[in-house]
């Protein structure tokens, strides 16, 4: 286990105990009984969703059915037996704890529907456990293909936008009638359908006297239950399912003429091909599409379209996060760029792939919601933002690429799963806020001329942000060739070696990176009082909107909201700061110290 | 360590009439922390020769080859290529190379034909020169059979064929290959042996690196041995295995001594 992977769970099941401890504490508040099952029934289908995503987010190598294959077990024992290895864990435990609300819940409501919520707590958990092992066991069938490979990536962003936003979906509860009113009959009707709620039915016809459906609800979902163990047995034995058909080009001829002639355009060519067949590649451009439209979507559950302009910009921003580390990607095969001299050609084809990839939907997610928000003001400082962020983002992402190459699984060991990557969140961190930087001179131009009120100011931001994406593209770029002509040995060294997390040493010993949980813990606690804890409150209180979600500045004296948020930003800025000496320290450590990645053989000497 | 075979590792007749070697190694140094991978190797492949490097794990072959052909920067050494430095003016050295390294990716979303077709263009080859040599590279190592099988999902064998294409496809003049019989079936490896032997016979010269000792002994002329990070003997097949298989020689050289050492460098590695 990383020592990131090790923070993550740590912070997992921190946030985990919080849920829990929130679900029981909803099944005790004081609200009408049908309101309160309704949303208890909403939790509980985020607990279920949570367990449909938690192995996917994590990619982490749950035991497997392949482990047993030389084993004369029959499958349906060994489903049965997995099942159980399943139910051992930290989440199996803290689901359990959330789940005891539906207890507290039945309490409310007598003796009699507190004890049958006892046993069909325990099968809604054995329901979540089931249905997530099944979901993980086709996923992994399809995560091969295309579609999978995208599907991860919605799931990747979608958990992303949660996290970083989620608490807009609490102020949207907070600041609706749905608390005293409850939810619309349609909704009730189809929430209390989905099997996750069929325990919150049970229990609320238990409270009722409606004893048919108190028992049908429980059976239903143990009819649920022996089903899914049966597809996943069956499931179990499956073979591996084809990956992404080729069409191949066996009957095309090389290029002769046209842009993509040269040897930038042969890169070009090998690149768009590597961004549609790669499921690595297709979920690194599915992320940013999906976090740009869920981050300017999610303010429409409170009315709200300010966002909606900014969806282009938000996708050309998080691009540069999710493809910084492009030649990690690639690996060991940076040796046919070595060999055949082509380190420009190689690093100006990546940015035009990059500019092909995400610079169509990044103008046409803009255009499209643009118009959709009404909020026409918006246009000079979308069209002068997106210019210079794609350009920006061009020259980023190769220089980023080489000089602080993150080196992960080699690209011929990590035929299918997406999820096998280096990983990056510092790097992804840091992108972020310097992906920003390109857009500032245009921006600022557009600001002075709203300012002064003069359109044809805001509009000069315009070829102002082309320039400034064109001149970053280039520079970076410049700078990324440079690098991989005079150290292209070295980077292909480390990718050949420097395989975290164990150290082959020459004592024969293995050492884990350290500094992991440090720098994990960093950036997620950094994230969180920078932004939601510092950032938006300070934006909220200096603008008047009382909206208090989680947002500590917002619940002080008001005296003391604007001092609170400042200190989150600050502290917010400390962590980060701390992350990045930890990860330099690193590096440095690697470079000079006994241990380091320099050190470790070619694999096949 | 004393080499069980005295004679220098480096002839000192490395210019045959005049001409500079295909390949020269002077003095390479390779370390890994505490570990000396490669010890001052020397080593000298005539033009014209079919050179195999023998040597057990962890001699430190890969490591020589990869630093020989520009992929791994050496703490002190020169390699030339035809005379040319491969440190210093890498593009003219890599132009008359053609290189298979062991273990590392290639463009693996792509199909051999595309893989070729690109690297093609990348050398510079027009375009319909390309397309005839692809497709001729293709039908020899019979690889245009998996003309919708990408790179990553090719077998060992196929991954080998496909890698000496890339290393054959611009007509080099010299050849370096890592092992490039491992895992490949006897049907290919009869036809790469064709494709080396002939290459050998027009003037090219080839420099290969297997733990098959039958195999170097049918295909090479010159050979050297490495242990430990050093070149224990080198020179004319037949001068180095002198009146018994190259096998028995190798053994003798590598093997009793090298297994009493203290702490065997490979196994650590």
């Amino acid at each position: 286990m990383t020592g990131g992977r090790a923070a993550w769970m740590l912070v997992g099941a921190v946030l985990g105990l919080l849920f829990a401890a929130a679900t029981i504490w909803l099944s005790l508040v004081e609200l009408p009984t049908d309101v309160l099952g309704d949303l208890l029934a909403g939790v509980f289908g985020m607990w279920t969703l949570g367990w449909l995503i938690g192995p996917l987010w994590s990619g982490a190598a749950v035991l497997r059915a392949d482990h047993f294959t030389l084993l004369p077990v029959p499958r349906r024992r060994l489903a049965v037996g997995l099942l159980g290895a399943a139910f051992v864990g930290i989440t199996t435990a803290v689901t359990a704890l959330g789940f005891v609300g539906l207890i507290t819940y039945g309490a409310r409501q007598g003796l009699v529907p507190a004890v049958l919520a006892a046993p069909v707590a325990a099968l809604q958990l054995v329901f979540v456990v089931l249905l997530s092992r099944v979901v993980h066991a086709l996923f992994g069938a399809v995560a091969a293909s295309r579609a999978g490979a995208a599907i991860t990536g919605v799931l990747f962003a979608a958990m992303l936008v949660l996290t970083q936003s989620g608490w807009m979906i609490v102020v949207a509860v907070m600041y609706s009638d749905v608390l005293t009113t409850g939810f619309s009959h349609a909704t009730t009707v189809t929430l209390r359908a989905v099997p996750s709620s069929w325990g919150v039915v049970a229990v609320d016809a238990a409270g009722r006297g409606d004893w048919p459906l108190a028992l049908a609800a429980p059976a239903g979902l143990a009819v649920l239950c022996v089903l899914l163990l049966l597809v996943w047995s069956v499931e179990l034995g499956s073979p591996r399912r084809a990956r992404v058909t080729i069409r191949g080009s066996a009957h095309r001829a090389p290029v002769r003429g046209g842009p993509f002639a040269g040897t930038t355009g042969a890169v070009v060519r090998k690149e768009l091909r590597t961004w549609w067949r790669d499921p690595l590649r297709t979920t690194t451009a599915v992320v940013p599409i999906v976090w740009a439209l869920g981050t300017v979507l999610l303010p429409l559950t409170f009315d709200a379209r300010v966002l909606l302009p900014w969806a282009g910009p938000a996708l050309a921003l998080f691009a540069i996060t999710s493809a910084g580390n492009l030649y990690s990607q690639d690996g060991t095969a940076l040796w046919q760029t070595l060999t055949t001299g082509t380190q420009r050609a190689d690093v100006r084809g990546r940015q035009w792939a990059y500019l092909i990839v995400f610079g169509p939907p990044a103008v046409a997610l803009s255009i499209a919601f643009g118009w959709w928000s009404g909020l026409t003001w918006t246009w000079p400082w979308v069209a002068a933002a997106v210019p210079a962020l794609l350009g920006g983002g061009a020259g980023l992402i190769v220089h980023a690429s080489v000089f602080g190459l993150v080196p992960g699984p080699d690209a011929h060991k990590r035929p299918s799963n997406p999820l096998e990557r280096a990983d990056t969140t510092g790097q992804s961190n840091v992108l972020f806020w310097v992906g920003l930087l390109p857009a500032a001179p245009a921006l600022a131009l557009v600001w002075l001329g709203a300012r002064v009120d003069q359109p044809w100011l805001s509009w000069a931001g315009v070829p102002v942000g082309v320039l400034t994406g064109v001149a970053v593209a280039w520079a970076l770029g410049a700078g990324a060739i440079r690098k991989l002509t005079e150290d292209g040995p070295d980077l292909l060294h480390t990718m050949r070696t420097g395989r975290p997390p164990v150290v082959r040493r020459v004592d024969g010993s293995g050492v884990a990176a350290r500094g992991g949980p440090v720098e994990g813990l960093s950036w997620g606690l950094g994230s969180v009082l920078l932004i939601p804890q510092g950032i938006i409150p300070l934006v909220f209180i200096l603008s008047d909107i009382h909206v208090r979600s989680w947002f500590l500045a917002m619940y002080v004296w008001p005296v003391l909201g604007v001092p609170i948020a400042v200190l989150g930003i600050l502290a917010g800025i400390a962590l980060y700061a701390r992350a990045v000496r930890t990860r330099v320290d690193r590096r440095a450590g690697r470079a000079g110290g006994p241990a380091s990645a320099g050190d470790r053989e070619l694999e096949s000497v | 360590m004393e080499p069980a075979n005295p004679r220098p590792a480096a002839p000192e007749s490395p210019e045959v009439a005049g001409r500079p070697p295909a390949l020269r190694l002077s003095g390479l140094l390779k370390v890994f922390g505490a570990h000396t991978a490669v010890d001052h190797v020397d080593l000298v492949v005539p033009q014209g020769s079919f050179f195999g490097l023998v040597g057990p794990n962890g001699a430190g072959k890969t490591t020589s080859l990869s630093m020989a052909v520009g992929l791994l920067r050496p703490d002190a050494g020169v390699a030339r290529v035809f005379g040319v430095d491969v440190w210093s003016d890498p593009a003219g050295a890599k132009a008359l190379l053609g290189v298979l390294p062991d273990g590392l990716s290639m463009p693996e979303r792509l199909t051999g034909r595309e893989l070729l077709t690109y690297l093609g263009q990348l050398r510079g080859i027009e375009a319909g020169v390309l397309a005839g040599r692809v497709q001729e590279l293709l039908d020899v190592l019979e690889l245009g059979a998996a003309e919708r099988t990408l790179v990553v999902d090719y077998s060992t064998g196929m991954r080998k064929k496909i890698g000496l294409a890339t290393a054959l496809l611009h007509g080099p003049r010299l050849l370096v290959l890592d092992e490039p019989f491992e895992a490949v079936d006897p049907v290919s490896a009869a036809a790469l042996k064709a494709i080396l032997t002939g290459f050998v016979a027009g003037g090219g010269s080839v420099v290969l690196s297997s733990h098959v000792m039958p195999l170097v002994e049918q295909l090479c002329d010159t050979v050297a041995v490495m242990a430990g990070g050093r070149v224990v003997a080198a020179g004319p097949l037949a001068e180095v295995r002198g009146d018994t298989t190259l096998e028995q020689t190798f053994v003798r050289l590598v093997g009793g001594d090298a297994h009493t050492r203290k702490g065997l460098s490979w196994l650590a590695s």
